[in-house]
């Protein structure tokens, strides 16, 4: 059965896997010059705030109000996600974006929200694992769960700078081109 | 705009970490409530697709 310590580890690997999303979209974002559109950075904030509820389950422990936090910000990060596919949906109305595997980043995205609500649904299910552990606080975390916590917080504040750069303070512009802000900073004559 | 639900985020797992866990909630429940708002901004964006 899921136990606490147990349900920290699953919510550890649930951690790894939100923090791995981030990087590869950096990855496409600064390997291969993909300028995130709005939507694009909607979803990567709907991972970080779903990445926020496994955070809690990692340093707080298990808990339903952690799991919600989970749930919620995955039901709104396949909303966005939905309408990005409906955009595309129809034949020759093109894609935003390379694909990996066939299948376009927001549509992966759609998948991944999906998986995470119904992974933090199934832990739900298992109510031993809301059983105090008394390990809460920096020895129930560990050290691998430290440096995922750590990792995810450098990630967050990572794509707050990568969006300060593309959209300044105001909203973002519906197509970017560039990084607005950066370009202005620098003085790059725009196109 | 668009930067404030990631600053809400990293604050609210900062303060997880920080152990003060109803300021995290409380956070995540602005910058969810951001990112819904600015959706609503840009649900109609229209994007330069490639063909």
């Amino acid at each position: 059965m899921v136990t606490p310590f147990l349900a920290r580890r699953l919510n550890l690997l649930g951690l790894l896997a939100c923090c791995g999303i981030l990087l590869v979209a950096f990855w496409y974002q600064f390997r291969f010059g993909e300028v995130p559109c709005p939507l694009c950075q909607l979803q990567r904030a709907a991972f970080a705030a779903a990445g926020l509820g496994l955070v809690l389950n990692v340093v707080h422990g298990p808990r339903p109000s952690h799991y919600a936090v989970t749930i919620l910000s995955a039901a709104a990060g396949a909303l966005v996600a939905a309408r990005q596919i409906a955009l595309h949906v129809v034949p020759g109305t093109g894609a935003y974006g390379s694909a990996l595997l066939g299948l376009h980043f927001y549509t992966w995205s759609l998948i991944a929200f999906a998986g995470m609500i119904v992974a933090a649904s199934a832990l739900c299910l298992f109510d031993r694992q809301f059983a105090a552990d008394g390990e809460s606080g920096p020895r129930g975390r560990g050290i691998v769960g430290t440096g995922c916590v750590v990792l995810f917080l450098v990630l967050t504040l990572g794509n707050a700078a990568s969006t300060t750069a593309i959209c300044g303070a105001g909203l973002c512009p519906d197509d970017p081109a560039g990084y607005e802000l950066l370009d202005r900073f620098l003085a790059v004559p725009r196109p | 705009m668009m930067v404030l639900p990631f600053l809400g985020l990293a604050g609210a797992a900062g303060a997880a970490v920080a152990g003060r866990r109803g300021l995290a909630l409380g956070l995540w429940g602005l910058s969810l409530l951001g990112l819904l708002l600015l959706f609503r901004a840009h649900a109609t964006d229209v994007l330069a697709l490639d063909f």
